[in-house]
């Protein structure tokens, strides 16, 4: 079980031209600005072409790439190194931005693609499971947040509504 | 060690920025480390799926405003 291996193939896939842009999202991206946050898998936000001759774009390419390297596929799910991934295609306007806007960080000499804190965060929101807010919470607890960066984010999707919700509830002392 | 409240919640904040504070590399394998408990503790519960209360929405919405 390595999640750091789990980079170091998709990365690999990436340079192959499989996918065009990926960065590392979910618990696994919240990881490289909070404190280790348990979680059962990987999501992964990626992006690749349309097969040749279709308009819509498959995940295909990534399955036999990655089972031609000995993952195994359960569910929505590709095993790699031990760890089930999920490769999530941009859904919303949302994710194409936080893809578009994602940075490398260095893992021990292996570079990663990863969402900003800030997407993360307001995606976290946008999804707003009770995982999801407790997520938030800490995003906003740790001070990693950008707040200006954060507000535009949440005001061009939309959000600031939620956010204004998500404060009252959790972020104002009760009267 | 102290049984007072304010004192173990600032403890728990140093602690969680500490681990916050980490080399990455370091983070991932306790990550790898959290999974592989995770998953010892699951294989152990006994209680029937259906008495389970869960949370369980599509995790990233497609709908956009």
């Amino acid at each position: 079980m390595d999640v750091k291996k789990v980079i170091t193939v998709i990365n690999q896939m990436q340079a192959d031209g499989v996918i065009e842009r990926y960065a590392v999202g979910g618990a696994v991206g919240a990881t490289f600005y909070l404190e280790p946050i348990a979680t059962l898998d990987v999501d992964i936000f990626v992006t690749f072409e349309s097969a040749p001759g279709s308009l819509i774009a498959s995940p295909q390419r990534i399955y036999d790439y990655l089972t031609a390297r000995g993952g195994t596929i359960e569910r929505e799910y590709i095993v790699i190194a031990g760890w089930p991934v999920q490769f999530l295609p941009p859904t919303g306007l949302l994710v194409a931005e936080a893809l578009q806007e994602s940075v490398v960080k260095d893992v021990d000499g292996t570079p990663a693609c990863v969402l900003t804190a800030e997407h993360l965060a307001a995606l976290a929101l946008q999804t707003g499971r009770a995982k999801d807010k407790a997520r938030l919470l800490q995003f906003v607890e740790s001070g990693v947040l950008d707040a200006v960066r954060f507000q535009a984010i949440l005001a061009r999707h939309g959000l600031l509504e939620a956010w204004q919700k998500f404060e009252r509830q959790f972020l104002h002392d009760p009267p | 060690m102290s049984f007072d409240w304010q004192k173990i919640l600032e403890s728990k904040r140093a602690l969680r920025r500490d681990l916050a504070a980490r080399p990455i590399g370091e983070k991932l394998r306790l990550l790898d480390a959290l999974r592989e408990r995770e998953l010892a503790i699951r294989g152990r519960a006994v209680h029937p799926r259906s008495s389970v209360l869960r949370e369980e929405p599509p995790p990233y919405r497609t709908k956009t405003k």
